[in-house]
């Protein structure tokens, strides 16, 4: 089974589908994409711990490349996309997605798992540059206001795309001498990428992670392409960054954890002003990669825990994060609205969507039942044992960001739930979702459940599982401290929503992101250094056009310009001072060849 | 017997130059026609010496009986008849001008005749102080030549000329009046071995000697700086008559340059004595950059070209001056090269100026257009004078490259190189003016339209008149029209009557033209006869560096 399995590279077949969906009925083609996915996920759980290994090794211009690594970690990247893929599918065809959307979004998927199976860096960025170029895509099908935020996000991601092929660059060449020369690519060959590259690699992944200043296209991207394309969108690019950070710094790092803390806060804080549902998930997706990068930030600090507890933050993500926009997708689907203060009293006419929204918001806002509560409580927990800046109650920095994070996550989502399906009476009366809708949301929901009470499940397709699961560690999610953590934070939300309701909302009208002022900063920069290079070309031209007709004319009137010196005699040489000329030189001759 | 070719054809032009003063007590015109079977059998002699010589070797006659080194001798060897070549086809090819541009008179052509017959005796003859005859002929024909228009400038032109070409030669005459007090002998080949047998190569008198032949014949070549009276000569000089001396006098001066020093004073004295090769070298610089300089100055044509032509001949005097085998012969291709250039171009300007009236260069704006041919011409001997590639002009400016970084790397001496890049700058500044000609002559006024009607119909008819003197525009067109559209841009306008063809659309006479094109083609053609001119310079470069 196993070798049959290794040799189809899943991506291909995803490539396949893509053009299967243009060319088939929409139907039939958006069962061939389904299938396509779901083949992605069954592969990935059926090759299983059994499967590992470098497979499709071959040379690509002198190096040696892997076009299908599998490890435990591309593994669970496999099976979680593979998995949300499939239900993102359903829920396309259950939205009137056209067949361009659910094209493009496959060959976006089939990007993402060619990245996430790479198992060397020319591969992976290969994939990666490809990641960008097809969500940019997808991003421009639907047209109107979503071409200039593609632009914007094309310009974000290519120079990150830019920054992350100088990193393989130096790498690659950093790497010359210790190993032989064709495998420098391979992640075999190394662990992480060479040190000489990390600024290159961190900005690079950064862009597509979300790092706080570069994250402006996340929230400005998003909201805007076709509803089922935002579900596609919100959980591949961040979340396949995530990986390839922790393929890139394996052994972490504190500047990383503590960045991963600062945006977790700093995106909860924006995510509290939108009033767009799915702007105010963009800057959840920030807040929670933080999480995530908090986890991997700590594997040298704290240990495999730390790794485990981040990537599995990364997977449930990827399924709550999606359900929720699928969720709120049906209600601007059903509504045609984009601003929860217009909507408002939805519950009574959507049941099924707000319940598939409260499984959501409880998975990402950590209640425990639901898988967020595992994974983020074992970053929390990480999080914990360090104490370099020790604030309140014995705890340093990091964690005290993570709980603020965590605060703010749910003061959002209680704020998004609250205008969306109760506030004010039912002025809109939309229909609930589709059954393909639901079955998509049904099935990230009924994950995210899953997950949550059947937390070994989960551990199980982590790696380090025996790890996790020894005496060494202590692993009780439900413990009465974290039941009580979790206590507190929803108290501290609930409470902090209602009283802060009102400064919020002015504060969202008078706190712009960063982008106020960076947009504009690039913008007239472009303006400037182009109107800047046409000038100075056009002076230095004008310059030396200017120099030349001097030179010119000066030569063409020697006589006229050697008065204007002041200068005022004959140039031209008359008979008398011809021969007096000659004589000279005779003479000078003379004297030369006589006396030499 | 063969040898009596050689004063024979030296008597051919210098007799026949009484026939038309004296035919002309009888007929009008009688000059053309001697001059033209004058020259006819000049060139038949002129290959009939090539043949033998290439047969044979070397020809040699001693004039009246007298044996040399008494009695004077006439020579005829490789580098003798490849000038006698290019003075016999010259001369035969400028009287095809001649006669439809004038000079018009019989006495003219007796000067022609006279020029042709003392460049014949100059190129043949193996005698110093018949030589410096010679050179008087030619000179004072020249003279004669160029105030031919009876113009109050060409008067001037030619009265400095006088003037400087008399005081250079006696210069010329002074030092072979040197040399006769140290050797006793004026034969160049017994002078050679005299030099050596009763004086040296140190001799201060020899060094004089050389020094004021070398002064003389510098300004009859016309080197910078004493070249002050070639521009005004051939800028005023009736246009055929600059087309003949252009190519023949200053060349036929460096060949003498080039007998005295090879054949007289020897290559061992040029090693012998470095300081004279320098000075040579660093005026020959000076010449070249500085007549490239100047000529990339000048709006007229004809002062153009004269200007490069003291930086052309400023490399032959470089590459006399270098004494290594591959300079010299670079420098005979180039004085052949130069020659056939400066022939072909003057012709061109002189042709233009005779059917469109301009010989400045904003004169003959879109030239190209109205006479594509002649411009054509043009084009290519302008870019043969650049030294493009396959052009001869290309091969001479090669091998005197060659020729010194060749001296450089031997020798260690820096003046190689140095020459080699003068000669790349000069390139440069050659390249700028021809450019300039190219440039005017083929992309001056683009914006017009040949036929006015077009332009005239798209305007808004603002202009009352427009569109009827539009459509009719062969008769009105060379009313007020003319001059509103601006004469600076329009198309060339021809000379009232000046010729037409059937064949090209050029309004100049069919003759010259076809002796124009055939030039550029020539120089063309012996651009790619590189390894057969070797060939043929051999044996002299062998005997001259034995």
């Amino acid at each position: 089974m196993n070798p049959i399995l290794t040799s189809v590279p899943p991506y291909v077949l995803l490539a396949f589908a893509a053009l299967a969906v243009l060319a088939l009925p929409r139907r039939s083609g958006h069962a061939v994409a389904a299938l396509a996915t779901a083949f992605t996920f069954a592969q990935a759980v059926l090759l299983g711990d059994g499967g590992t290994g470098a497979h499709l090794a071959t040379g690509f211009l002198g190096f040696d490349v892997v076009f299908f690594n599998v490890d435990q970690f591309s593994l669970l990247m496999g099976v979680v996309v593979g998995f949300l893929a499939t239900a993102a599918v359903l829920y396309a065809y259950g939205t009137e997605a056209p067949k361009w959307v659910t094209s493009l979004a496959l060959i976006y998927v089939s990007s993402t798992v060619g990245t996430i199976y790479a198992g060397d860096w020319l591969t992976l960025i290969f994939f990666w540059e490809l990641m960008a170029v097809t969500s940019t895509l997808l991003v421009w099908q639907y047209g109107g206001a979503a071409v200039r935020a593609g632009y914007r996000y094309a310009l974000f991601h290519g120079i990150g795309g830019t920054f992350l092929l100088g990193a393989v660059v130096v790498h690659g060449a950093s790497m010359l001498g210790s190993v032989p020369a064709a495998e420098i690519f391979l992640f075999s060959s190394t662990t992480g990428i060479h040190a000489s590259a990390t600024l290159l690699a961190a900005i690079g992944i950064g862009v597509n992670c979300g790092f706080i200043f570069l994250h402006t296209w996340l929230p400005d991207t998003y909201p805007r392409p076709h509803v089922a394309a935002s579900v596609f969108l919100s959980v591949f690019t961040t979340k396949t960054a995530v990986y390839v950070m922790y393929r890139a710094f394996p052994d972490g790092g504190l500047w990383l954890a503590y960045l991963g803390g600062f945006m977790a806060v700093y995106g909860a804080f924006f995510a509290l002003l939108q009033y767009d549902p799915r702007r105010l998930l963009s800057y959840h997706i920030q807040a929670q990669v933080g999480y995530m990068l908090a986890g991997l930030g700590l594997a040298t600090a704290v240990g495999d825990f730390a790794v485990t507890g981040g990537f599995a933050h990364l997977f449930n993500n990827v399924l709550y994060k999606s359900l929720l926009f699928m969720t709120v997708g049906v209600v601007v689907y059903r509504t045609g609205v984009e601003d929860i203060r217009d909507m408002g009293g939805l519950w009574r006419v959507m049941p099924v969507t707000f319940l598939l929204y409260l499984v959501g918001a409880a998975s990402i806002t950590a209640v425990p039942g639901f898988n967020g509560f595992i994974s983020k409580g074992m970053v929390i927990d990480s999080a914990h044992e360090i104490h370099n800046y020790v604030l309140l109650l014995d705890s340093g920095l990091l964690w005290w960001l993570l709980i603020l994070g965590g605060v703010g996550t749910f003061m959002s989502f209680i704020k998004l739930g609250y205008y969306m399906f109760f506030h004010g009476s039912a002025t809109l009366s939309p229909k609930d979702a589709t059954p393909f809708q639901t079955a998509g949301m049904v099935l990230a929901g009924g994950a995210c459940v899953f997950f949550g009470v059947f937390y070994y499940q989960l551990i199980e397709l982590m790696p380090f599982t025996e790890f996790i699961l020894s005496e060494d560690v202590y692993f009780k999610p439900y413990s009465t401290s974290h039941l009580t953590e979790s206590a507190w934070l929803m108290g501290a939300g609930f409470v902090g929503f209602f009283a802060l309701k009102r400064p919020l909302g002015w504060l969202a009208h008078h706190m712009r992101d960063v982008d106020a002022v960076t947009y504009p900063a690039a913008f007239y920069l472009a303006r400037g250094s182009v109107w800047g290079v046409t000038e100075l070309w056009a002076a230095v031209d004008r310059a030396v056009m200017t120099a030349i007709a001097a030179v010119e004319w000066t030569a063409m009137n020697p006589r006229e310009a050697l008065g204007r010196a002041g200068v005022d005699v004959e140039i031209r040489t008359g008979i008398g001072r011809s021969v007096l000329f000659l004589t000279l030189a005779a003479g000078i001759a003379l004297f030369v060849f006589i006396l030499a | 017997m063969s040898d009596v070719l050689l004063p024979v054809a030296i008597a051919v032009p210098l007799v026949s130059a009484t026939f038309p003063i004296a035919l002309g007590l009888k007929y009008d015109d009688a000059g053309w026609p001697v001059a033209a079977v004058a020259t006819t059998v000049l060139a038949g002699l002129a290959a009939a010496i090539g043949v033998e010589v290439a047969r044979n070797g070397p020809l040699s006659h001693a004039l009246g009986t007298y044996e040399p080194p008494i009695g004077i001798e006439l020579v005829a060897d490789e580098l003798s008849v490849a000038v006698l070549a290019l003075v016999a086809v010259v001369s035969l090819a400028t009287l095809a001008f001649a006669r439809v541009a004038g000079p018009r008179g019989n006495s003219f052509y007796s000067g022609y005749l006279l020029l042709v017959g003392g460049l014949t005796g100059l190129v043949l003859t193996g005698d110093l102080f018949n030589m410096f005859v010679f050179l008087e002929i030619v000179g004072i024909s020249t003279y004669a030549l160029i105030a031919a228009d009876r113009s109050g400038a060409s008067a001037y032109a030619s009265l400095k000329y006088l003037v400087v070409g008399t005081v250079g030669a006696s210069l010329y005459l002074l030092g072979v009046g040197y040399a006769f007090l140290a050797t006793g002998t004026l034969n160049m080949l017994d002078m050679q071995v005299q030099i050596v047998e009763q004086a040296s190569y140190a001799d201060p008198l020899i060094r004089a000697s050389y020094a004021l032949i070398v002064a003389g014949l510098g300004l009859k070549i016309a080197v910078f700086p004493i070249h002050a009276w070639q521009p005004d000569a051939y800028q005023r000089a009736p246009d055929a008559v600059t087309t003949i001396v252009a190519a023949l006098v200053s060349t036929a001066s460096a060949y003498a340059l080039i007998r005295v020093s090879y054949t007289v004073f020897t290559v061992d004295f040029l090693a012998a004595n470095d300081a004279i090769t320098t000075v040579m070298l660093i005026v020959a610089g000076a010449s070249i950059l500085a007549g490239s300089a100047l000529a990339a100055m000048q709006s007229d044509l004809k002062r153009m070209f004269a200007y490069s032509s003291v930086a052309q001949f400023g490399m032959i005097v470089a590459a006399i001056a270098l004494a290594n085998e591959t300079a010299l012969l670079g420098g005979i291709v180039h004085l052949i090269g130069h020659g056939l250039l400066k022939f072909g171009l003057f012709l061109g300007v002189g042709l233009l100026a005779l059917g469109y009236g301009g010989r400045e260069l904003d004169d003959l704006a879109s030239a190209a257009r109205s006479a594509p041919y002649t411009a054509g011409a043009i084009a290519v001997l302008g870019l043969g004078l650049v030294g493009i590639p396959p052009s001869v002009g290309f091969l001479g400016k090669w091998y005197i490259g060659v020729g010194a970084v060749e001296s450089s790397m031997g020798a260690g001496d820096p003046a190689g190189i140095g020459i080699a890049v003068v000669i790349f700058v000069s390139t440069l500044f050659t390249l700028s003016y021809v450019a300039r000609v190219i440039e005017r002559f083929y992309f001056a006024g683009v914006g017009l339209s040949d036929g006015h009607g077009e332009e005239a119909h798209g305007d808004e008819h603002d202009a009352d008149d427009h569109g009827g003197s539009g459509s009719d525009h062969g008769v009105a067109a060379d009313g007020g029209r003319e001059s509103a559209t601006g004469d600076d841009d329009g198309p060339l306008t021809p000379v009232e009557g000046a010729p037409r063809s059937r064949l090209v659309p050029d309004r100049v006479p069919s003759v010259p033209l076809a002796v124009l094109i055939v030039a550029a083609l020539a120089t063309i053609a012996l651009g790619f006869g590189g390894y057969a001119l070797f060939e043929w310079f051999d044996p002299f470069l062998t005997e001259v560096f034995a």
